[in-house]
């Protein structure tokens, strides 16, 4: 193979390998259960995984601008009480309830973006302590219990499969994830992520709108993840005040599978959208062949460690070529 | 885009912690007598005693410009472990202590290996690893196991002359790592490679032992907090250690260490650990309540973060 040549199949592997591994899961889980065969299953895996495919499509934004948000965990636990607490049992609260919910979420998402666009604080940390201090509010606007209840008809709507197959929270995943793909794929927002995060300096010479396209990305991951903190609530239909804990990480490890790095300026969400489907068919792997649940922590530790050494490796390879 | 941020008078990033430690104690002394009271005040030393060991180990990766986030995680599965073993058993202490220092030195020398082999962030890799010592300690139990031995919590709860013991060890500790880092060749390196590695590495610095070395630092000195914490709880509690990697870093950030390394003292993320307590005391003291105090902390840690930012402009 000529070295053009193998450069050329490292970037396609570096772009793609999510993919692979995708299918490598789905093949595994074949041979290991039936059940991975029946659509049924599977669109219950989606559904399941509904809240955190959601959320993920927000912090891909804001990793493809080189940043993260470590907060959107604790986001999805103070959504998911507004939401029910909005409803207050009454159908006809639903909608308003979900819009205050849409905007606590960006008000989150809004604080994080101006704190980090104005100053040169490390994302990880910040958001952390912003993680902190939601899970604190979340806590005192419920007094620590579950309060709120979900309008009458809401979880089974989100619930009912479509075509008897289909559930409705796995047909809002897609087009939430279609929305946040077609943003990033055509927008000039979604082009000046991508030019920002692999040289911010640059940018900035270039004269791009660096603090707004942050700002922006930071509120977006806000909104997402409030969208997930509504679903996760769709899906479980009660209220409680810790429902999104440590769910910032799963999301995390699958944006990270997914392609786009913590330094940023590469990947995306179709391959945070396989990545999403990668870490449930794998924790659902770790089920079925009888390892405890506990276990599913370190399949997601080795995860995140060994995705980020094999892009990190394969990135070093295509930029010496 | 943004203007150089003009440097104080006084270089806050090395007295700053003081002034807020000072002012943090002079206004709880002033406000709460409560405060006051000597037995009040060894407790916030004894509180202080493991997160202190932490953050001191903390203070050494972060030097070395890196960061350890797997600490938290590690304490925890010492404080189940120690616990276990020794299963209240006086005789068995030191022999489980050793093999717990020995057991954090060697998640230190695992995140070091992996740190320098493979092309990951050692925020990634300790935050991978973060999560494999969690399921670890959760595949081993999920309710707190054994007991403390005797001489343990006297360690971590014992007075002499009415000073706590966990205090005396806390300080021999930190006297210990800084020297080590002022006054030893190996300190200089660790500087020197935070500071700028690829410059470290020209000027012969093995730069890859020095990093390598600063994550078992780190990993005895969570497992020495591990120790303490569970000399405190008295049982294997294994939620113990969760949350403590935040803590200990958001100490050392208070006592003014870079983030990007190469600028701190061990001192000072101790000073850094005694604020985080005072502040705790006080709230509790005021009888706030806990979830207030929750999002306290969560301020606490972004003020934190912003007061020490990077200084260089641009990035």
């Amino acid at each position: 193979m000529t070295p053009a040549a193998r450069a050329r199949l490292n970037r396609f592997l570096a772009a793609n390998a999510i993919f692979v591994v995708l299918l490598v899961v789905y093949l595994v889980g074949v041979a290991v259960s039936e059940a991975f065969t029946t659509p049924h299953y599977l669109f219950n895996v989606i559904r399941q995984v509904a809240p955190v495919g959601i959320a993920a499509v927000g912090v891909t934004y804001v990793m493809i601008l080189g940043g993260v948000d470590l907060s959107v965990g604790a986001v999805i636990s103070l959504t998911a009480v507004v939401c029910a607490v909005q409803m207050d049992g009454d159908a006809a609260n639903t909608l308003p309830a979900i819009a205050i919910t849409c905007a606590a979420g960006l008000a989150v998402g809004t604080v994080n973006g101006v704190l980090i666009a104005y100053s040169r604080v490390s994302p990880f940390i910040l958001t952390l302590g912003m993680a902190v201090a939601v899970y604190g509010l979340t806590q005192i606007y419920s007094g620590g219990t579950a309060r709120g209840e979900v309008a009458p008809g809401f979880r089974e709507v989100a619930n009912t499969r479509l075509g008897g197959l289909v559930p409705v929270l796995a047909i809002a995943f897609a087009v939430l994830a279609l929305v946040g793909y077609l943003v990033q794929r055509t927008t000039v927002f979604g082009r000046q992520l991508f030019l920002i995060g692999s040289n911010r300096e640059t940018a900035i010479l270039a004269g791009l709108p660096v603090r707004r396209v942050t700002i922006a990305a930071y509120a977006l991951a806000g909104l997402f993840g409030a969208l997930g903190g509504i679903a996760l609530l769709a899906r479980s239909g009660v209220s409680s005040t810790s429902a999104g804990q440590g769910l910032e990480f799963q999301v995390l490890a699958a944006v990270v599978l997914g392609g786009t790095t913590f330094e940023g300026g590469r990947g995306g969400i179709a391959g945070t959208v396989a990545g999403v489907l990668v870490l449930v068919l794998a924790f659902n792997l770790v089920n079925i062949v009888g390892l405890v649940y506990h276990m599913q922590l370190v399949v997601m530790g080795a995860i995140i460690i060994l995705a980020s050494a094999l892009y990190g490796h394969l990135q070093a390879r295509t930029g010496n070529a | 885009m943004a203007p150089g941020v003009t440097s104080p008078a006084i270089d806050l990033s090395r007295t700053g912690i003081w002034l807020l430690l000072g002012a943090a104690v002079l206004l709880a002394a002033a406000g709460l007598p409560e405060f006051r009271e000597a037995g009040n005040l060894a407790n916030v030393v004894r509180q202080s005693s493991a997160l202190g060991l932490l953050a001191i180990g903390q203070t050494f990766v972060i030097l070395a410009g890196l960061i350890d986030l797997s600490v938290g995680m590690a304490a925890g599965l010492v404080v189940v472990l120690a616990c276990a073993l020794m299963g209240g058993d006086a005789a068995a202490t030191l022999p489980v202590a050793l093999a717990m220092l020995a057991l954090g030195a060697g998640i230190g020398a695992v995140n070091g290996t992996l740190a320098n082999t493979l092309r990951v962030h050692p925020l990634i890799l300790t935050f991978g690893m973060l999560f494999v010592l969690q399921g670890a300690i959760f595949t081993y139990t999920d309710r707190s196991v054994g007991r403390a031995s005797e001489p343990l919590q006297t360690l971590a709860n014992g007075d002499i002359a009415g000073i706590p013991i966990s205090g005396l060890v806390l300080v021999a500790a930190a006297v210990a790592a800084h020297l080590v880092i002022t006054r030893t060749r190996f300190g200089h390196h660790l500087v020197a490679v935070g500071g700028h590695a690829e410059s470290a590495r020209r000027s012969g610095i093995p730069v890859a032992r020095i990093r390598f070395l600063a994550f078992v630092i780190s990993g005895v000195f969570a497992a020495a907090g591990g120790l303490v914490l569970a000399g405190r709880l008295g049982t294997g509690y294994p939620l113990a250690g969760s949350g403590l990697e935040l803590d200990a870093i958001v100490a050392v950030v208070l006592g003014g260490t870079a983030l990007s390394g190469g600028r701190g003292s061990v001192v000072r993320s101790v000073a850094g650990v005694l604020v985080l307590a005072v502040a705790s005391n006080v709230l509790n003291l005021l009888e706030v309540s806990a979830f207030v105090q929750i999002f306290v902390k969560g301020v606490i840690v972004i003020a934190a973060i912003l007061a020490n930012q990077p200084r260089r402009a641009g990035g």
